[in-house]
Formats: C-alpha cells, sequence, structure tokens
C-alpha cells in the first residue's frame, strides 16, 4: 500500500448525494474526493503524512471548502486539522461507526447555515461618549491632565480599569439586544467571546440560508440604530461550526 | 452562486473576504471533534499560539485606554491641527500592533499577502449538490 506516504485530510461530513467539482482543491492544493458510505459522504483530500499544515492558505482552505458546501447542502465541519490514516479507516471508522448520529444531525440542518455576527466599537466615538456620560470618567481625565507622567499614573490606571468596565457592560447589554433581534430568524443561537477589546458583539447563528436576507436586514437595522457607535458585520453562510457537537465518548 | 452576504458599511464580509482572524475564529476552536478511537489525529499543525485571542484586561490594557482619551482629548482641542491627525494616527497604529490581538494583526498581514494570490479559489472549491429540493 502506499499509504505509508499518503493521509487523508477530512474537512467534514455531507449527505452522500453530495458531488464536488472535479477541480475543486483542498489543503495544499490537493484535490478533494468524496467517500461514501451509506447515506453520508466525508470531504476529503490525500495530504502527505509528512505535510506539515497550519499555514493559513491552509486555515483557509479548509474553511472556504466548508462554508462553500454549506450554502448548498448541510454539512458537519470538523475542527481543523482532522487527519486519518486511509480512505478505509475513514469510510469504516468515521463514517460506518456514527452514521445514524450523523445522518440525523446532517437531517436537521438541512436548509440551514451558520452566521457570524461582529460588532466593534468605534473607539473614538465610545470614550467620547463615556465622557460625556461619566463623571468618575471626566475628573479622572482632568486629574490626569494636571499632573506629570508619573504622578497621573494611578489616575491613568483608574480610567483605564473605568473604561474597561464599561466596555465590559456595555459589550453585555449590546449583546442581548442583538440576541433579542435574533429570535425572529434563528434557529439557534451561541454567544462567543470576545476576541478583541473593543468587541461589542460577536455571536452566532443558525439560520435557514433562504432566510439570508432577513438577517442581513437585523444586522442592517442594528447599524443604523447604532448610529455609527457600532460597526457590525454579518459573516456567512459558514458551515455550523458552533453547532455540531461531538458524539461523547462513553467515558 | 455563491450568496456573499454583503456587510453594511463595506467592511469584510460574506465567506470570501472573511479574515485570517475570522477563520481562525473559528475552524481552531469550533467544529466536530472525533473521539480517540477514529484515530483522528493532529497532523504537525505549525499553529500560531491561540492564546492571543483570549481579551484579558491588565494594567497595560487599562494605560492603553487612558491613552486613547488623551488623544481623544489632543484632537478635539485642537481639529484643525494636520499634524496632531498624523501623530494622533501614528500612535494609534503603533498601540494597535501591541494591543491588537498578536494573530490578529499578524492575520491582516498576512491576509494582504494572501489577498490576490488565489483568485480561483471561491469558482474551484465549489460543492455541487444534487439534492432535489435545494
Amino acid at each position: 500500500m502506499t499509504s505509508t506516504t499518503d493521509a487523508i485530510y477530512v474537512y467534514g461530513i455531507v449527505p452522500a448525494d453530495v458531488q464536488v467539482e472535479d477541480d475543486a482543491h483542498g489543503i495544499a492544493d490537493a484535490p478533494v474526493k468524496v467517500i461514501r458510505e451509506g447515506d453520508i459522504a466525508a470531504l476529503v483530500s490525500p495530504l502527505k503524512a509528512d505535510h506539515a499544515i497550519g499555514k493559513p492558505e491552509d486555515l483557509r482552505a479548509h474553511a472556504e471548502l466548508l462554508d462553500g458546501t454549506a450554502s448548498v447542502a448541510p454539512v458537519l465541519p470538523l475542527r481543523f486539522g482532522a487527519v486519518m490514516t486511509d480512505a478505509q479507516s475513514v469510510a469504516e471508522e468515521l463514517l460506518r461507526e456514527h452514521h445514524d448520529d450523523f445522518a440525523k444531525a446532517l437531517n436537521a440542518l438541512e436548509g440551514h447555515a451558520e452566521y457570524l455576527i461582529k460588532g466593534r466599537y468605534d473607539e473614538k466615538r465610545f470614550l467620547s461618549d463615556l465622557l460625556d456620560e461619566n463623571d468618575q470618567a471626566r475628573a479622572l481625565r482632568d486629574d490626569i491632565k494636571s499632573k506629570s507622567e508619573d504622578a497621573g499614573r494611578n489616575s491613568r490606571i483608574a480610567l483605564g480599569e473605568l473604561i474597561a468596565s464599561a466596555v465590559e457592560s456595555k459589550r453585555q447589554a449590546d449583546t442581548q439586544t442583538v440576541v433579542g433581534q435574533l429570535d425572529d430568524v434563528a434557529t439557534q443561537v451561541n454567544v462567543r467571546e470576545p476576541t478583541h477589546e473593543w468587541d461589542a458583539v460577536h455571536v452566532a447563528l443558525l439560520a435557514e440560508v433562504e432566510r439570508e436576507g432577513d438577517v442581513q436586514a437585523v444586522v442592517d437595522r442594528l447599524n443604523e440604530k447604532g448610529k455609527g457607535r457600532v460597526k457590525i458585520r454579518l459573516l456567512g453562510p459558514l458551515a455550523p461550526y458552533d453547532f455540531v457537537v461531538a458524539p461523547t465518548p462513553e467515558s | 452562486m455563491t450568496t456573499a452576504v454583503q456587510p453594511a458599511g463595506g467592511a469584510a464580509g460574506g465567506p470570501s473576504s472573511s479574515s485570517l482572524a475570522d477563520v481562525i475564529d473559528t475552524i481552531l476552536d469550533k467544529g466536530l471533534v472525533l473521539d480517540a478511537y477514529v484515530r483522528v489525529s493532529l497532523v504537525g499543525i505549525e499553529i500560531l499560539t491561540i492564546d492571543a485571542r483570549v481579551v484579558i484586561a491588565s494594567v497595560d490594557t487599562y494605560l492603553r485606554f487612558a491613552e486613547a482619551v488623551n488623544r481623544l482629548d489632543i484632537s478635539q482641542e485642537d481639529p484643525k491641527s494636520g499634524l496632531t491627525d498624523i501623530v494622533g494616527d501614528v500612535t494609534e497604529s503603533a498601540a494597535r500592533g501591541k494591543g491588537q490581538g498578536v494573530l490578529e494583526a499578524a492575520g491582516e498581514k498576512l491576509s494582504d499577502l494572501l489577498g490576490d494570490k488565489q483568485p480561483q479559489r471561491q469558482k474551484v472549491n465549489r460543492v455541487r449538490s444534487q439534492r432535489g429540493d435545494r
């Protein structure tokens, strides 16, 4: 067997009737293949066993294949980096072993995709609003101005801490507002941890692909209401990374 | 027919324009992880450490925030001063280099580099479905 040099990179699980364009390429520019087993299939591509992955183009290849799939068919995305020894192990140990679980999950996902809502505060706007609203912030700012850099250090730390806690409480409030607005359009919502200090909202939602326009409308409305205070982006359709749960091992 | 969602305000949006940081947030952290029985393994992943994503407020953060207020005051006191704007921008981007998630900064750079390298990708990677109901 040549399997000593080739491994199989696995992107995700799809229904068996999904087909891939002949020229579809994945990680390391390898051709994307489908391994079918019963009603389900795995999207895979060959990978040299000694090929280290993790470069930006690898991450993109993984995401783009899965996200591209999500807009036309249900898909269970695997976390980046899943590699199996050969096609046989994909068919037997991955697909056959979990066939019914995967088929059920794909069925439930039919017509749905993930969307990501990411909002950032405008730093300048946030700070000037805070200074307008908050007496303590103004007092600290004035204290800092009247002192040398060293003498004002404690006040600067206090002001910064006040800002950080203001960001956090506004983030909570804004996240709640967004989640509330998604009630009608989202099947499920997952609030993500912030990944940037000016993050206002970071929410993943599962929605019907057909209702993408409605999701966009919600985001537009929020942007309009925010009047430049928060800038919200909508990403998607994406594979439902936030909404697939690994079958828990019996341990 | 990739239905790219057009973002309001012209910022990046849609899968084709997700920044590398957006991708990293998602695919390294989320998605199906299979149990050990399936022998799914990680192959030599050179992952940029993902610890940097976590937002932790520290004294350093506080001082940076206070500095941002200071910049705000300078530009408000003399809004016409072009020099202040320039200085402000420079400070800002310097602060961003330090303050922004390290990954994100790196991601922006990398995505710049990668930006136009693979114009075919979007098309090539299309998956077809011949499912009657779709």
